[in-house]
């Protein structure tokens, strides 16, 4: 403020005076710098007239010149805070919302995708017999959390910019915002504010400056936390929170990191050097500091507290996600926090991500070890899927959805089982065929040898050697099917790797056929039925009945016993039966039509001849239904 | 630096001092002797200061390194018998040593917030500083200033709850006779003042949630902590006995930085229970007593921190307030040279806590990771 005359030094020291706040009520009372602009332009030109005084050697020394000094810093002191007071707003809602840019997500398209990560979980605990190491999959999970309108609200007010980028239907949260500062105090008041600072800084009174602004910013920034619903959680509080609700938070987290970092904090920023850029040395990036480092780390504590909780696999994908924003962040991070006082926070960010890319490491490490020792021996009824396969599977999908970021993060090979280690409670693996994939692919074929090895090891408590290859045919093609049905998990899989797969259901079929069949086709052969000599032109009629009757006992026990045993998926269902009747219905016909007249020449032909092939074709599908059948098979009215 | 080891916590070597000791073949017996022999001779030259010198910056340091080294040792003896350390019942004692640790972390976060809350209070002393320390002739202005930062100062360094009362003496403006004495009464007496804004001096709040508490965080430390019965140092080798030891070494560093750091709820009169029969035992019991001697001492009861510069700073700073009250101007000769005097003191200690608070929040943070990374590793 420079005005053609300068003031004598008695007015200029009258005017400090009369608004010396320790020494009248009225000075006290009304706040320069809220009235008449003339009269602020006066009290400047006094503080400059007493500033001159105080550099001219002659003066210097006079005890009126120093006083007068501190009087006006101290008043100016007073209406810098006043200033700073009555703009420190919160952020408010619209100033972010900017009607121009593209979403990237709403808060809809994030619960979609939340919601279609929690169907594939539920899928996986869709049966009740699951074991505890993935109870918590299996328990009902919430389809809204109770968060959601919360989050509506929030991510209402606080959408942010996608700037130019195409948003992608990526599930891992890459987004394409970049940094927005807007403008938190008003141009004139910055005009203000930097007029005063100028004028203490060169009074030598920087420390009061900062020292006043950083405590009035510092509450505004803390008013705005507690707008985007940044929580004080402790470490312990997050340790014991369930992980749904950590979920929530996280996502909540996420949003509100992106705000904080790429519109508050660089706001922050961006005002501190409106006020004080050029007023001194570094003076902007020590009130910027003052304003936002203990906020930042309260910020960055509750990523770090989620980064070392415990490890456990449905924890993996919010890991993920968190890991993915953090990353998206840190370039912004390193503009906005660049100075060497920030430093500490810059490492702090980079050690968070570095831990997020070690638990999501070891959580995937924490998943094949539980796949593998996962210790349920009860038997699923009827053969079916069993649900460590449906929460594998799904499980497996979700991570080749990741798929870009965990290529990222994985980059060595499954420690487990990768020689022929001779222990009998790991499969056996030979990586080296394998040449070519990456590391995740290699993890995710090797997830699927340690499934199918536990399953192996249920397939054994059937009592009925039947009911444990259909088992195993059942779960092996309901993973081939998964893998068919996703274009990224059937890409690292590899159709080499597939076509084992299929192989290995298709052996457990024919299996399951040799079991079953051959005994009870045993009745219908021909050996053993001719007699030499006799009446009988050459066919004992009492082995004829016998064989009739053990027929009919063991295919009606097979009914019985396999009418009840599932084949979900209805192809392959009908693929089975089909393949049964190919061998079943051609040699019962056949047999009937041999030694049928040898039967009803005797008595009682109902009690040998109890089915016809028809009977027979249509008991064969009621086969693998699931639900049991009636006591008696049809049987034709004779 | 204690122990050179590769990204999977493997160690061939480690260098301890000019020893260079190889952990092959070591019985797990000579290990357990060491570690406890060392915990011992490290704390019994901790304890070895003078009053002075205890819960300063530099003692505190060497608190924080020794809790590093026996951490990162104890982390090794883990490693090397790590197929007895999954076993039962050595499993659950690890797990609850892990647990307590985890713990500490929020501590740890705690004592990093009063730090900074220390530093402002640095900051306000610097500006006393600044305003006394001319190579002018001290005049009115001068100690006007510096009354005001030692007022601010007496507000910092209360461990309120109601910064109302501060808003009081602010919108107040005292005049040159205001002591601090004066300020500690005002303060108590103006406990309903309605103070009209949101721009508080000090910074309004911690980053915890208003019903965190250092003090039951420490209580969970030392919850149920008792040294191992007999049947488990039999069913674990012997190797419960260090985890019980880390778990006090724990404790005791935790207890002794809240002890000294400002932060939410110290509540220093909570006991911590140290086993009296260990030879560790000795040189904690020492510590612990003389800190509590310390905290009951009248001028230390309202303390925000019992850290030794934080005492320093109150002295300091009461010193140099009564000085000022007593200044009539024009100057005399011997009151320019007492508060030339005074003021020396003032930037020494303004020294001691420029080189130091950087270099103790940086180990508050090792601190941390040493924990973080001792819990993933097993």
């Amino acid at each position: 403020m420079e005005s053609p005359e300068t003031l004598p030094f008695e007015t200029a020291e009258k005017i400090i005076l009369r608004w010396d706040s320790t020494a009248s009520e009225e000075a006290r009372e009304k706040m320069i710098f809220d009235g008449d602009r003339q009269e602020v332009d006066r009290y400047l030109q006094a503080v400059d007239e007493i500033q001159r005084s105080m550099s001219s050697a002659s003066i210097s020394d006079d005890p009126k010149v120093n006083c007068a000094l501190q009087i006006a810093m101290a008043r100016l002191e007073d209406e810098f805070r006043n200033i700073l007071i009555s703009h420190t707003n919160p952020i408010e809602a619209d100033s972010l919302i900017d009607p121009t840019s593209l979403h990237f997500t709403t808060p809809e398209d994030e619960e979609d995708h939340d919601q279609q990560q929690q169907q594939q979980q539920q899928d996986a605990a869709a049966d009740s017999s699951s074991s505890s190491s993935f109870s918590s999959a299996s328990k009902q999970r919430h389809l809204n959390d109770g968060d959601s309108s919360e989050a509506d609200g929030c991510a209402n007010l606080f959408r942010f910019n996608s700037g130019d980028g195409a948003s992608s239907v990526n599930s891992s949260y890459r987004s394409t915002s970049s940094i927005r500062e807007i403008d938190l105090i008003p141009s004139e008041a910055v005009y203000d504010l930097r007029s005063i600072a100028e004028r203490m800084i060169s009074s030598g009174y920087l420390r009061e400056c900062i020292q006043v602004y950083g405590s009035v910013r510092k509450s505004a920034v803390d008013a705005s936390f507690r707008r985007l619903g940044i929580e004080k959680l402790s470490i312990g509080d997050v340790q014991r929170l369930e992980w749904e609700q950590l979920e929530a938070k996280i996502r909540r987290w996420i949003r509100a990191a992106k705000v904080c970092v790429r519109t508050l904090f660089a706001s922050e920023k961006k005002l501190c050097e409106q006020i004080f850029d050029g007023v001194g040395t570094a003076i902007d990036d020590a009130c910027f500091m003052e304003t936002v480092k203990g906020p930042a780390i309260q910020l960055f504590n509750f990523a770090e507290a989620i980064s070392i909780s415990r490890r456990s696999p449905e924890k993996l994908f919010k890991i993920l996600d968190l890991h993915d924003a953090l990353m998206d962040l840190i370039p912004d991070i390193d503009v906005v926090f660049d100075s060497k006082s920030s430093e500490s926070i810059r490492i702090q960010a980079a050690e968070i991500l570095s831990r997020l890319a070690e638990a999501a490491r070891g959580i995937l490490s924490e998943f094949e070890n539980a796949v593998l020792r996962e210790p349920s021996k009860v038997p699923v009824p009827g053969g079916t899927i069993h649900p460590l396969t449906r929460y594998v599977m799904n499980y497996i999908s979700l991570i080749s959805d990741y798929k870009q970021t965990l290529n990222e993060l994985i980059v060595s090979k499954p420690s487990t089982g990768s020689r022929y280690s001779g222990d009998p409670s790991t499969p056996d693996m030979d990586f080296t065929e394998l040449e070519g994939k990456t590391p995740l692919a290699i993890h995710l074929i090797w997830i699927i040898v340690i499934l199918q090895f536990n399953l192996d090891g249920k397939s054994k408590h059937y009592k009925d050697a039947s009911l444990s290859h259909l088992f195993i045919m059942n779960n092996v093609h309901y993973i081939v099917q998964k893998v068919r049905g996703s274009p990224e998990l059937r890409q690292m899989i590899g159709d080499e790797y597939l076509k084992r797969l299929t192989g290995k259901f298709r052996q457990a079929a024919t299996s399951y056929q040799r079991a079953t069949w051959v005994r009870v086709l045993y009745c219908l052969r021909d050996e053993g039925l001719h007699v030499s000599g006799g009446f009988s032109s050459g066919v004992s009629r009492s082995a004829l009945r016998e064989r009739f009757k053990s027929f009919n006992a063991m295919f009606e026990e097979v009914h019985r016993t396999q009418a009840v045993w599932l084949i979900p998926d209805s192809q392959l269902r009908e693929e089975l039966r089909i393949s049964i009747s190919e061998k079943l219905i051609p040699a019962y016909r056949s047999f009937l039509g041999r030694f049928r007249s040898h039967i009803e020449s005797g008595r009682h032909p109902e009690n040998y001849i109890k089915y016809s092939v028809e009977d027979l074709e249509d008991a064969v599908l009621d086969f693998f239904e699931g639900t049991p059948v009636s006591q008696h098979l049809r049987r034709r009215s004779q | 630096m204690s122990a050179m080891m590769d990204d999977q916590g493997s160690s061939v070597m480690f260098i301890r001092g000019n020893q260079v000791h190889s952990m092959d073949g070591s019985s797990l017996e000579l290990e357990l002797e060491t570690f406890q022999r060392q915990v011992t001779l490290r704390f019994l030259e901790l304890a070895a200061v003078g009053n002075d010198d205890l819960l300063s910056l530099a003692w505190m340091r060497k608190l924080l390194d020794i809790f590093i080294l026996c951490q990162d040792e104890l982390r090794m003896i883990f490693f090397n018998h790590r197929a007895q350390v999954m076993k039962p019942p050595m499993d659950r004692i690890v797990s609850d040593f892990f647990e307590r640790c985890v713990k500490a972390l929020d501590l740890c976060n705690a004592v990093r917030d009063g730090i900074e809350q220390i530093k402002q209070c640095q900051r306000l002393l610097e500006i006393v500083l600044c305003a006394l320390d001319q190579k002018r002739i001290i005049g009115e202005g001068q100690c006007r200033r510096a009354k005001k930062a030692l007022a601010d100062l007496a507000n910092c360094m209360f461990d309120d709850k109601e910064s109302s009362a501060y808003m009081a003496l602010r919108n107040r403006s005292f005049g040159r006779n205001t002591t601090i004495k004066d300020l500690y009464q005002i303060h108590n007496q103006n406990s309903n003042y309605q103070h009209r804004s949101v721009g508080h001096f000090r910074s309004l709040s911690w980053s915890v949630s208003r019903n965190w508490s250092a003090a039951k965080q420490l209580q969970a430390i030392g919850n149920s902590l008792c040294p191992p019965k007999s049947n488990d140092l039999v069913a674990t080798n012997g190797l419960a006995m260090p985890v019980y030891t880390m778990s006090s070494v724990l404790l005791f560093v935790m207890w002794a930085l809240v002890a000294a750091i400002p932060c939410q709820d110290r509540r220093l009169q909570l006991h911590i229970l140290i086993p009296r029969q260990f030879p560790w035992s000795a040189p904690l019991l020492s510590l612990h007593e003389r800190i509590m001697e310390d905290s009951k001492k009248k001028e230390r009861k309202n303390a925000c921190g019992l850290l030794r510069e934080i005492q320093q700073i109150e002295k300091c700073a009461r010193v140099i307030n009564e000085l000022v009250d007593t200044l009539q101007f024009p100057l005399a000769e011997e009151k320019g040279e007492e508060v030339r005097q005074r003021v020396q003191d003032l930037s020494h200690v303004l020294e001691a806590l420029k080189d130091g608070l950087d270099p103790l929040e940086r180990q508050v943070r090792e601190v941390f990771h040493v924990i973080v990374r001792g819990r993933v590793g097993t």
